[in-house]
């Protein structure tokens, strides 16, 4: 491993479905020679591109997991991580763009700026990764990268700006000019990897001249020595990359790049791009939290003879054993070093280490500050800090959404119910939003995650990876009852019948509020309740919580305040109070009156103009309010907001409803009161679920 | 606070007349100032005022995706809601969601038959009925009277009024006629019942009604709030202070 991290780049490719990330990384490890054929994405000659490792993967065309590998181009390492693009996998791009220092967001030169394209650019300014964007498939129908820069500064906000105009568009796609050097780039050889470096077409130099100039300018905002140099007409390449690069770093600037990765052309110049314009680790100011210090903030220094701070991002039970993507922020990792994980305050003892390419790995000797690499046999959880001991830091908590969605499976058999709980150990471990229970009163096995592929997916791996067969039931919506008003409570819990007995009463108010899941105040004066046993009437109301009375679902949103009550000086215990705060609980909600809420979805549906109507149709039937349509040109662009309810089976109505020519991405957006109608719905089901059970 | 006390506190209504809304069916309404004086946030407060009387409204705009449409109304109401002390929010906000629909078009991709098949969609099944239409964004070249004499027979033929923000320059603004109407806009003029300018005078906005509205237009004064961008009486504001 290189240890100027000078020149290292840690990168992510990011995008939205079929915008080509995957071909992309495959032509990248093709020309850093890391591998020596170039298989398609979709099989046609049976391999698939080689980052997609999971049969799953291959065959559905879709990146899963998102696999980590490294390759060298003009002195540099980069490491690439190549994530997935559909919603549901959020999290695994979530993780990847904690740990990375730059990234590259591919987008379709067709299909522009798309929904998913707007949660990757959230996700990335959420963790102020800088980006260059590369606009794919130019050799398509219908390319038209101009437009698409529109769409990134309009949409997505961006200051962003061409590196190149294209030589020819659609099947006319020869090459690409670079504004910088001001040469037209070619790509000669059966797969693209001889590059020929030309004068630029006559037709095209005024078309050049221009794009440069507006490129100089917006430059030129963040160098003053640019500035001058433009004045004075003398500007060189040098200049304008570092004037470029500077304002990269600090996302004030996203460089445009453009090609096609399945046509072998642009690849090349978006790797020096990277090494140009994108963070190498010292570039990137990294922090953690000071326990000892109320959580402040510390500045890491990518320095390898500091003590370590490192994050275990992904974790994997492959063929090698548990293996554990861990990235490095300060210090050294070498084998035999002794690290602590601060979550678990457990010692680890560092065994192998290696570094990854997909799914076949290679061992080294240490992960140095500003590295990405894979540890052996380390339990832990996904999101664990490392540090040296003494050391007490830990980094931020990643960001996990809470699932939406929850389905009960059962195993076909004894030997698919062994394996199934393998299965769900290993899954459940890999990936914060994928959650497993069995439920008490059903006896049944619920898996819940971010959305109906999410599950798929996971179903489907424990059939192939794990042999454990399993049926499906309906999937379940987290729905949760809340209180619409104040209402009080005034409850005495008395056993005094003889020998030691119980007794306490509470009394206050409980009301709605949006401002937590639940907030307990004591306002109790007076001794009325003793103070030692204020605590037990938190635990009693917040016991209540899990199970609400009106229909057993989650209770949220509500704020209790004791202001009274009184306690017996033998039989008032901790238990007593329990029992009366759940008694005052259950006495105030019927009096709040209580909803249900259901989850409701941000849901945007991508379909040809002409399929505009009907589309609106199906999401009206299914209880969406449509919060507007944007007009593209040949397509069209509806948001609504669904209740997830509603959703089930969605993509398979959209497709018959479009000829397949439709997409839609779907998010957690709200909470909100279920009508009365679905109400009585939801009742009448448990109670027959409550029958069937019995 | 009940809606229908929001909407009689509410100065728009000194705009109009003693109907609840300003326009009739079949009638158009503009909002005419410089570039960010304030005509998309009245004309969401116009939007906000009908939907608080249950009033369907279509949002039509010509530059801004649906995402930052949203956002304005989110931003005026919240405004609103602060101003009036409402307690529950969310939840007026939750029953007037449904009224209204946002359309986005490019400039250059709009047109009156691509509208109508826009409304058709949503018409006939039973999606969305608009009452009030607000067009913000569509420049006034010399090709907008045939657009606009297109937009009233749909207008006429649907039975609602719309509101259009018309952007004036510096020059147009100097360039007036009596009533203080932009020469610039004197061509299509005629075709607007309501006009309403926004002039900033310092560190004010000022709310004239140019044509139609009161008679006694332009009493006491209206303006917008800097802060807000609301829509004030100078009345209130003098009693405020």
């Amino acid at each position: 491993m290189r240890s100027e991290i000078l020149k290292v780049r840690n990168i992510g490719i990011s995008a939205h479905i079929d915008a080509g990330k995957t071909t992309l990384t495959e032509r990248i490890l093709f020309y850093t020679k890391r591998i020596h054929t170039i298989h398609d994405v979709k099989g046609k000659d049976g391999i698939g591109a080689t980052m997609d490792s999971m049969e799953l993967e291959r065959e559905r065309g879709i990146t899963i997991a998102s696999a980590a590998t490294y390759c060298e181009w003009r002195d540099h390492e980069i490491n690439i991580i190549d994530t997935p693009g559909h919603v549901d996998f959020t999290i695994e791009v979530e993780r990847s763009l904690r740990v990375l220092d730059g990234a590259i967001l591919v987008l379709c030169s067709v299909g522009g700026v798309q929904s998913q394209s707007i949660t990757v650019d959230q996700q990335m300014k959420r963790y102020k990764v800088p980006c260059i964007a590369f606009i794919n498939k130019c050799d398509r129908s219908g390319a038209n990268p101009s437009r698409v820069i529109q769409q990134l500064r309009e949409k997505l906000g961006h200051n962003a700006v061409a590196m190149q105009i294209p030589i020819g568009l659609e099947a006319k796609l020869a090459g690409v000019v670079d504004l910088v050097k001001m040469k037209a780039v070619y790509f000669d050889g059966e797969n693209g990897e001889t590059i020929r470096i030309e004068a630029i077409p006559e037709n095209l130099m005024a078309e050049a001249a221009r794009q440069r100039e507006i490129l100089i300018d917006s430059a030129a905002m963040f160098s003053d020595e640019l500035t001058e140099a433009a004045l004075e007409d003398r500007v060189t390449e040098e200049l304008l990359t570092a004037a470029v690069r500077k304002a990269t770093l600090t996302r004030e600037f996203t460089p445009v790049f453009m090609g096609s990765a399945y046509k072998n052309k642009g690849v090349q110049p978006l790797l020096d791009a990277v090494t140009d314009l994108l963070p190498c680790p010292a570039d990137v100011e990294n922090q953690a939290l000071d326990m000892d210090n109320q959580e402040a903030p510390v500045r890491l220094v990518p320095d390898i003879t500091k003590p370590v701070v490192a994050l275990a991002f992904k974790l994997e039970d492959g063929q090698y054993g548990q293996l554990t993507y861990i990235r490095v922020y300060q210090g050294n990792l070498a084998k035999g070093d002794t690290i602590i994980n601060v979550r678990t305050q457990k010692k680890v003892k560092i065994g192998r280490l290696a570094r990854m390419h997909a799914d076949q790995m290679e061992e080294i000797t240490r992960i140095s500050a500003g590295f990405i690499g894979a540890l052996f046999g380390i339990d832990c959880a996904s999101g664990d800090t490392f540090v040296s001991p003494g050391l007490s830091l830990t980094m931020t908590s990643m960001y996990v959404p809470m699932p939406v969605i929850s389905l009960a499976i059962v195993p076909e058999d004894h030997k698919a119910e062994i394996n199934m709980s393998k299965a769900l150990n290993r899954f459940t471990k890999e990936d914060p939003t994928f959650k497993a229970y069995v439920d008490e009163e059903t006896n049944e096995t619920i898996i819940s995650g971010m959305g109906e592929l999410h599950l798929e997916v996971y179903v489907e791996r424990m059939r192939r990876e794990y042999k454990a067969g399993v049926t499906t039931g309906m999937p379940r919506v987290a729905y949760r009852e809340t209180i619409t008003q104040m209402a009080e409570f005034n409850y005495i819990h008395k056993k005094q019948t003889g020998g030691s007995g119980q007794y306490g009463r509470v009394a206050g108010y409980m009301e709605p509020t949006g401002e937590a899941d639940f907030i307990f105040e004591s306002k109790v004066t007076g001794g009325a309740i003793p103070t030692q046993f204020i605590p037990a009437c938190e635990k009693g109301f917040r016991n209540c919580l899990a199970k609400g009375p009106k229909l057993q679902f989650p209770v949220t949103g509500v704020k209790v305040v004791i202001n009274d009550g009184a306690s017996h000086a033998v039989d008032s215990s901790d238990m007593a109070f329990q029992a009366a705060a759940r008694g005052a609980f259950l006495e105030g909600y019927a009096k709040a009156k209580p909803v249900i809420q259901e989850p409701i979805m941000k849901v945007v549906v991508e379909t040809p103009t002409e399929f505009q109507g009907p589309v609106m149709g199906s999401l009206n039937q299914r209880r969406g309010i449509i919060v507007g349509s944007q007009d593209e040109g040949a397509m069209c662009v509806i948001e609504t907001q669904v209740p997830l309810a509603e959703m089930f089976g969605y993509s398979t109505v959209l497709r018959s409803l479009t000829q397949g020519k439709a997409q839609f991405t779907m998010e957690f957006f709200n909470y909100k009161t279920v009508p009365v109608s679905i109400t009585e719905e939801i009742i009448r089901k448990a109670q027959e679920e409550k029958k069937h059970v019995a | 606070m009940l809606k229908k006390d929001l909407i009689l506190r509410n100065p728009l209504r000194l705009l109009g007349n003693e109907q609840e809304t300003i326009l009739s069916p079949g009638s158009f309404g503009a909002i005419l100032a410089r570039a960010g004086v304030g005509k998309t946030s009245l004309m969401v407060q116009l939007a906000l005022n009908s939907l608080l009387s249950n009033r369907n409204v279509l949002h039509i705009s010509m530059n801004d995706p649906v995402k930052k449409i949203s956002l304005w109304y989110e931003e005026v109401f919240r405004h609103i809601a602060e101003k009036y002390q409402l307690v529950q929010m969310d939840q007026l906000w939750e029953t007037i969601l449904p009224h209204r629909f946002i359309m986005t078009f490019k400039v250059e991709g709009f047109s009156v038959p691509k509208l109508e098949e826009r409304l058709t969609d949503l018409t006939e099944q039973g999606i969305f009925f608009p009452n009030m239409i607000i067009i913000d964004g569509l420049p006034f070249t010399e090709s907008a009277r045939e657009l606009l004499l297109d937009l009233k027979q749909l207008a006429l033929k649907h039975a609602l009024h719309a509101w259009f923000s018309v952007r004036t320059h510096r020059h147009q603004t100097v360039e007036t006629d009596a009533d203080g109407v932009p020469s610039e806009f004197q061509n299509v003029a005629d075709l607007f019942e309501v006009l309403v300018g926004l002039q900033p005078e310092g560190e004010e906005i000022h709310v004239r009604v140019l044509k139609g509205g009161r008679t006694e237009r332009n009493h006491g004064g209206l303006q917008l709030d800097p802060a807000t961008m609301l829509i004030m009486d100078i009345a209130d504001k003098a009693a405020a202070v």
